[in-house]
């Protein structure tokens, strides 16, 4: 069935590096409308796995393409790279102003440009930047950083959003901020995956999780587990997706 | 002692300021010679910068070492495989470019070259990998993802074009052997310094290296700037 919905699948997945094997899934399916929580003890893959569907790596078997995104002009690739934003735990910020950050990828959109201005506008009040706007990206501090960098996405809207650890450098007050961002985010149809070894104020929005463990990764609907530890989550058989 | 010191520094700033024509055509071809070799190599020599640095292929390894190689092979080696290249007998000598600006020039490329290719390898090598990444996944085609990662590293790939101007433009081996130090025609700052040095003419020789002097002066006062004003980077 084809749908207008954006995602991006990955099928008959293994990754490895080396002789490591890192982790198997037999089908995953990433898109819009969908919030999920990536959980899994930390080194067991979890960045990896976001990497691998925001295009940056190759998996070592297996395919992930994208379906329900606009076809490139014959001048671009087609690759699933700029699909789905990813946002580094540790994000970066480029040289230069929290401003020149915050409008940075403004330049490789077609949205109309005074619907931008206004979305900047918004993100910068909700992510209390205005008094930052004209100081350098990196004497921010961690939180401010990462509010930047999920300021910067809220403004782009994009259709798929991964976020890595997102709450590791964030005082309340930030995941507040965030929080709220998040929110607007779902609210507006976008696909996300947020990976967090533990529960915390973010993974409250997800209503999904996907959990990477013994080297395979489980799918299953977050709102059954709510009340649960994420490392004791026992997934109903049936939803398990491995490709051993 | 002093006196005369004193006195030969003045003819040479006399001879800067009155704009003598000697003086300013040996300066004038010592620039026009070395920024054509610079511009031409330059971006062919960033692109393998970055191929060595982001790609795997077979050979990677001996090409870099090769690259490292001859960053330090002599000038004047460098200005004997030109000139038997450019000789009449040699595979280039159709040409006629033994004695011209033209085989400065290509003199002045394979030796900056190396310089540009090996810095910017180093450079790209150091780049916070994120940043690409950062780039890319903000929607930027792969060439703007370029620009970006250099715009992130003005300071090293500027570092590499001024080490690499330095070189091509104080070199002698080279200069001597393929321009043959022309008046007016390939005779550039390095070959009419050690020509007038020979002759006893030291006042336009120490005008000449004064220019060299103030160049190397404005340029690294213009890095510093530009290095003081980066911040440091941190997670």
């Amino acid at each position: 069935m084809t749908t207008n919905t954006a995602k991006i699948i990955a099928k008959d997945l293994e990754m490895r590096f080396e002789d490591k094997h890192l982790f198997s899934a037999s089908k995953l399916v990433f898109e819009q409308n969908r919030v999920i929580h990536l959980q899994g003890d930390n080194g067991c893959g979890k960045t990896t796995l976001m990497k691998l569907l925001a295009g940056f790596y190759q998996p070592t078997k297996g395919k992930i393409y994208a379906e329900g995104f606009a076809i490139a002009p014959w001048w671009r690739s087609n690759s699933i790279t700029g699909k789905a934003l990813y946002l580094h735990q540790h994000p970066y910020l480029f040289e230069g102003s929290v401003l020149y950050n915050l409008t940075y990828p403004q330049r490789f959109l077609t949205a109309d440009k005074a619907q931008l201005q206004a979305r900047t506008e918004q993100a910068i009040d909700k992510a209390q930047l205005r008094h930052l706007l004209n100081q350098a990206a990196s004497s921010l501090s961690g939180g401010e950083k990462q509010r930047l960098a999920i300021a910067r996405a809220w403004i782009i809207q994009p259709k798929l959003l991964m976020l890595d650890e997102p709450t590791s450098n964030m005082d309340k007050h930030s995941q507040h901020l965030v929080l709220q961002m998040i929110t607007d985010l779902k609210q507006q149809g976008t696909g996300m995956l947020i990976s967090s070894h533990q529960t915390c104020m973010l993974t409250k929005v997800c209503d999904h999780a996907w959990l990477v463990s013994d080297k395979t990764i489980t799918t299953d609907n977050v709102s059954t587990l709510k009340d649960t530890e994420p490392t004791q989550v026992e997934l109903a058989p049936a939803l398990q997706v491995s490709a051993g | 002692m002093n006196e005369g010191w004193l006195a030969l520094i003045q003819q040479a700033l006399s001879l800067l300021f009155s704009l003598d024509p000697e003086v300013w055509s040996i300066i004038s071809v010592s620039f026009a010679v070395s920024f054509a070799a610079l511009a031409i190599t330059l971006l062919p020599s960033m692109v393998l910068g970055f191929l060595l640095a982001f790609t795997r292929f077979p050979g990677r390894w001996l090409v870099t070492n090769l690259i490292q190689t001859l960053q330090s092979i002599p000038t004047v080696v460098i200005g004997l495989l030109v000139y038997l290249l450019l000789t009449r007998m040699g595979p280039l000598g159709d040409l006629k470019w033994l004695f011209t600006q033209k085989g400065m020039i290509l003199g002045q490329m394979l030796i900056c070259a190396p310089v540009l290719v090996a810095m910017s390898q180093a450079a790209f090598t150091s780049v916070d990998r994120r940043a690409w990444e950062t780039s890319r996944t903000l929607g930027a085609p792969k060439l703007s993802a370029i620009w970006a990662v250099c715009r992130e590293l003005k300071v090293p790939l500027l570092l590499a074009i001024v080490a690499a101007f330095s070189r091509i433009l104080t070199e002698i081996g080279c200069s001597m052997m393929v321009g043959g130090n022309i008046a007016g025609v390939t005779r550039n700052i390095p070959t009419a310094i050690a020509l007038e040095t020979s002759k006893g003419d030291f006042a336009q020789a120490i005008a000449l290296g004064l220019v060299l002097l103030v160049l190397a002066l404005i340029l690294n006062f213009a890095l510093g700037t530009l290095r003081g004003k980066a911040e440091p980077r941190s997670h």
